[in-house]
């Protein structure tokens, strides 16, 4: 009788707290701005009870557990929420807010002003395949020049940003400041650009309002970044009209080497193309380049590369002075590059840069019997340290020093100067809030040269809008010192100076971007004199000086589209420019011939899978640029005609014997549109002689052949 | 009294018996749940029920394997670029979960080359020589984990499968990979059903496709 009543006391007891054990949790999960968030874990820790939210943000399960407990939330990009909770078989209803999780989501990226193309930055523009796959020659600068805040100037090399003349922009590998992008000067053809945009794994085009990193450009700076270890050892020829070129990299557990050579003629290009241009003895150009990349620890890399050229080429120019004699011109140049850095993560959060770097060029150009040779040696060393400093912010700080030694002699005349150039930086990051970011600098430069210093704020802030888009402003003091010509005679100068203030909307989706930008330059202290070249026109001679000022204004509007059309990517560039200014050997206020009020590209690739090939079209208009007409009163007051070029290309991919090859075909000017870009004068402006493209159209073709495996497995 | 303790005792050790069956009646739940989604939404319910699982056992990395491969199979699914980075990122958090407790683990290995086919897949033109490189190192090192693992071959069958014959892949590349691979799949099963063992029909109907073609 008592065991039965004890076991049915136990019997009761088992199954009451079975039935009675379950507690129900119901509720709702939302973030911040009150939106649900589907797919969310809720559960009870230590336990297997849970459940995911639905698409409205509604939850609701059952426990089995008892006692006092903890409930959990987790949702990916946002902070994991707990909270204590008593499960005593009574219902709960719980609406818990999730808050973002800052690191997780993505920085907002300070970007006013600044077009960056890489893959470790999520809101980028550009992707560093874009640099290779538009444009119809391979160089870097033909694809920036697609980009709205560039001007088209055809007649010579350089990037001409929002009214700044090209030495106003400069090129940096890994940070420091090539002196030489470009291949040696010939008047009234454009060179290349020297470095293959294989070399680089990012890009940061800036067109106004960059860090405090970087300095002595007055309107913008091109920051290329280097490769870090190849993918896998490969060989690679190149076969082109202009020549041939090879290459070999050597990969192993954490250091690689390449070599590539390359030997370029276009003699047999211009037999079957002709040329606009007199030529005697084509281009001609050996080059070669070495690197090596090191992986010293899991975070550290040590970079060296070096290269050199050696080339000569000869024309004949119409003498428009005592026609038809012709003047002779001869250019013999070489180049020699070094550029070794390394980088590393210290002791968690502190980031280390060093760099050097070295370039030496010698020019012979000879004119008929006149010799007239440069040679430069630019040295710079660079070191840049970051630090966090709290979790939401980090410092950068550090030093560069750059000594030019330039040489100019015309025949037995000889210019030289040697300067060194110190710079000291210090800029944080701060991110506010999750939606609101600022990097605040300050750069001081010393020249030896100028004995001067100067002081220059930078600022640049970043508000987010929304899930897509983000409003950027910037400004900044950017000094720069004046052009080797004017140094070669007068160290009475201040560094030249432009202040920028710039605003922008963006709106990056995951197929689509669209931004636009104001900006406002105003120019002071440019270096103000007459450097005495031929031919003389009856321009006022004018003393060494830095009494020149300008302004440059206008707006850049962008939009790129991967989605719109199936398996097509294209973008659209408009620049509004408005600019004035008086420098060099300007008589009065004017606008420089490096400038014109409209400019408009469109830039199409599609890919057609069934011939694995990537077409592209570029086209572009540009209204005429002003010239110079020494019989129009009005200084600069002519204008060239409006420039229209349509190009087209083509990349096959195949198999030549198993090898992974690119067959690439491009014509420039497809529609022969006839660009004029200004007029030469003799001395007494009643000749002048056009000023054209080297060819009307350009027909360019080549074989990219990757020696070893071809199978991305 | 004999009897209150004996019950006492009963009720005890069936609480300990019981942990472990409420492991493997979880795992088997959810695996069959698996082959009843439909939706992305549906495959990160199941991944969420096997992290909860995951969590709560705290030593087992099978559980995180699943979940992983959960988000892997959502991300198939889903139309967005940015939503398929987003469930492949959460791929990554479990299956580092995962490879921590059980390193040089085959499946693991496969697993991981597998999310990052299927991230070289969101963006082929610019992603295929950072990804292709990762998803084939991780394969090979799978393999050389357990070269009975069927999974790795398979895998890299249908990337070349899909690769253009100009890369070096087509449906005459891809054929002698599947066929090894099916060959190891009609090897004897293991016998613990919770191990992955997911592929054959698939292997087959790309097979079925090959042979179709010619």
């Amino acid at each position: 009788m008592f065991m039965k009543n004890i076991f049915a006391v136990l019997l009761i007891f088992a199954i009451s707290s079975a039935v009675l054990g379950q507690t129900k949790i119901s509720g709702r999960i939302t973030g911040e701005d009150k939106q649900p968030l589907p797919g969310a874990n809720i559960y009870i820790k230590d336990s297997y009870d849970g459940v995911s939210s639905e698409v409205d943000g509604n939850f609701s399960f059952t426990t089995d557990e008892q006692g006092e407990a903890v409930l959990i939330v987790s949702f990916v990009g946002y902070l994991t929420y707990s909270q204590n909770i008593t499960l005593d078989s009574k219902p709960k209803h719980l609406d818990i807010v999730l808050k973002e999780d800052a690191k997780e989501l993505g920085t907002i990226v300070i970007s006013a002003g600044s077009f960056e193309a890489s893959d470790e930055n999520k809101a980028v523009i550009l992707r560093p395949l874009d640099v290779l796959t538009t444009g119809s020659d391979g160089d870097i600068y033909s694809t920036l020049e697609t980009l709205p805040g560039t001007q088209q100037i055809g007649e010579t090399e350089g990037l001409f940003v929002r009214g700044g003349s090209a030495s106003e922009t400069k090129t940096l590998i890994d940070e420091m400041t090539v002196q030489n992008p470009f291949y040696s000067s010939v008047p009234d053809i454009p060179s290349r650009g020297r470095f293959s945009p294989m070399l680089f794994k990012g890009t940061i085009f800036s067109t106004g309002g960059y860090s405090a990193k970087y300095g002595q450009a007055l309107s913008s700076v091109l920051v290329l970044k280097t490769q870090d270890l190849p993918p896998k050892t490969q060989s690679a020829i190149n076969i082109m009209p202009l020549g041939l070129g090879g290459s070999h990299t050597q990969l192993w557990e954490n250091s690689s080497v390449s070599f590539e050579g390359g030997y370029y003629n276009l003699g047999p290009y211009f037999k079957v193309q002709p040329q606009r241009t007199d030529w005697d003895k084509a281009p001609e150009s050996f080059e070669g380049s070495a690197n090596f990349r090191y992986k010293t620890s899991q975070t550290g890399m040590l970079k060296a590369f070096t290269s050199f050229s050696t080339g000569s080429l000869s024309l004949y120019f119409p003498n428009l002075d005592s026609l038809p004699q012709k003047d002779f011109y001869h250019q013999k140049s070489n180049n020699f590059f070094v550029n070794t850095n390394y980088r590393n993560i210290l002791w968690d959060d502190w980031t280390l840069f060093a760099g050097y770097s070295v370039g030496i060029d010698n020019i012979d150009n000879k004119i008929n019997t006149d010799l007239a040779n440069r040679d430069d040696i630019f040295h710079t060393g660079k070191l840049t340290v970051t630090k966090n400093i709290l979790s939401n912010a980090f410092l950068t700080f550090g030093g560069e020093v750059q000594n030019l030694d330039h040489t100019s002699s015309f025949n037995a005349l000889k210019g030289n100067f040697n300067e060194t150039y110190l710079a000291g930086y210090l800029e944080a990051d701060v991110f506010f809030t999750n939606d609101f970011a600022g990097r605040i600098g300050v750069r001081t430069e010393n020249s030896k040269l100028l004995d001067k210093t100067n002081f220059a704020p930078r600022l640049s802030f970043a508000y987010r809008l929304g899930a897509y888009d983000q409003l950027n402003f910037a400004y900044g003091k950017f000094y720069q010192t004046p052009d080797p010509d004017f140094l070669l005679y007068s160290k009475n100068f201040e560094f030249e100076n432009a202040d920028h203030y710039i605003l922008n909307y963006q709106y990056i989706g995951t197929d689509r971007t669209f931004r636009i930008e104001a900006y406002y330059k105003n120019y002071a202290n440019l270096a103000k004199g007459t450097v005495f070249t031929y031919p003389y026109f009856d321009l006022p001679a004018i003393p060494f000086g830095s009494s020149g000022k300008g302004y440059a204004k206008g707006i850049d509007v962008f939009w790129r589209d991967q989605a719109t059309f199936a398996h097509t990517d294209y973008w659209i560039s408009y620049s509004y420019l408005d600019t004035k200014r008086d420098y060099k050997n300007y008589p009065t206020l004017a606008s420089p011939p490096f400038s014109t009020p409209h400019t408009f590209s469109v830039v199409a690739k599609r890919w057609v899978q069934s011939i694995t090939t990537l077409f592209g079209l570029t086209y572009t208009f540009a209204t005429g640029r002003p010239y110079f007409n020494p019989n129009n009163p009005k200084f600069l007051g002519d204008r060239g005609k409006n420039y229209q070029n349509l190009s087209l290309n083509a990349s096959h991919l195949l198999s030549v014997f198993g090898n992974f090859t690119v067959l690439f075909i491009s014509i420039d000017n497809v529609l022969g549109f006839e660009n004029l870009y200004g007029y030469n004068y003799s001395t007494d402006g009643t000749i002048r002689a056009p000023i054209l493209p080297t060819a009307l159209r350009t027909y360019f073709f080549g074989l990219f052949i990757s020696l070893g495996e071809t199978n991305p497995y | 009294m004999k009897f209150i303790i004996s019950l006492f005792l009963i009720l005890l050790l069936s609480d300990s018996v019981f942990s472990q069956d409420k492991y493997e009646s979880g795992m088997k739940i959810n695996l069959a749940k698996m082959d009843e989604c439909k939706n992305s939404n549906d495959y990160l319910k199941v991944s969420n029920s096997f992290e909860r699982i995951a969590i709560a056992e705290k030593d087992k990395w099978l559980p995180y394997y699943y979940s992983a491969l959960n988000c892997v199979l959502a991300s198939y699914i889903d139309s967005s670029k940015t939503t398929k980075d987003i469930y492949l990122n959460k791929a990554d958090k479990y299956i580092n979960a995962a490879d921590s407790l059980a390193p040089e683990n085959s499946e693991i290995y496969t697993l991981k080359g597998m999310i990052a086919q299927a991230r070289m897949q969101i963006d082929p033109m610019n992603r295929w020589q950072k990804y292709g490189t990762e998803a084939t190192n991780n394969f090979t090192k799978a393999i050389q984990a357990d070269t009975l693992n069927p999974r790795p071959e398979y895998l890299i069958g249908v990337g070349l499968f899909y690769t253009p014959q100009q890369f070096g892949g087509g449906p005459t590349a891809a054929k002698p990979v599947l066929e090894k691979s099916l060959m190891k799949y009609n090897q004897p099963a293991p016998e613990n059903d919770l191990m992955p063992h997911w592929g054959k029909e698939q292997v087959e109907y790309y097979l079925k496709q090959i042979d179709g073609e010619k």
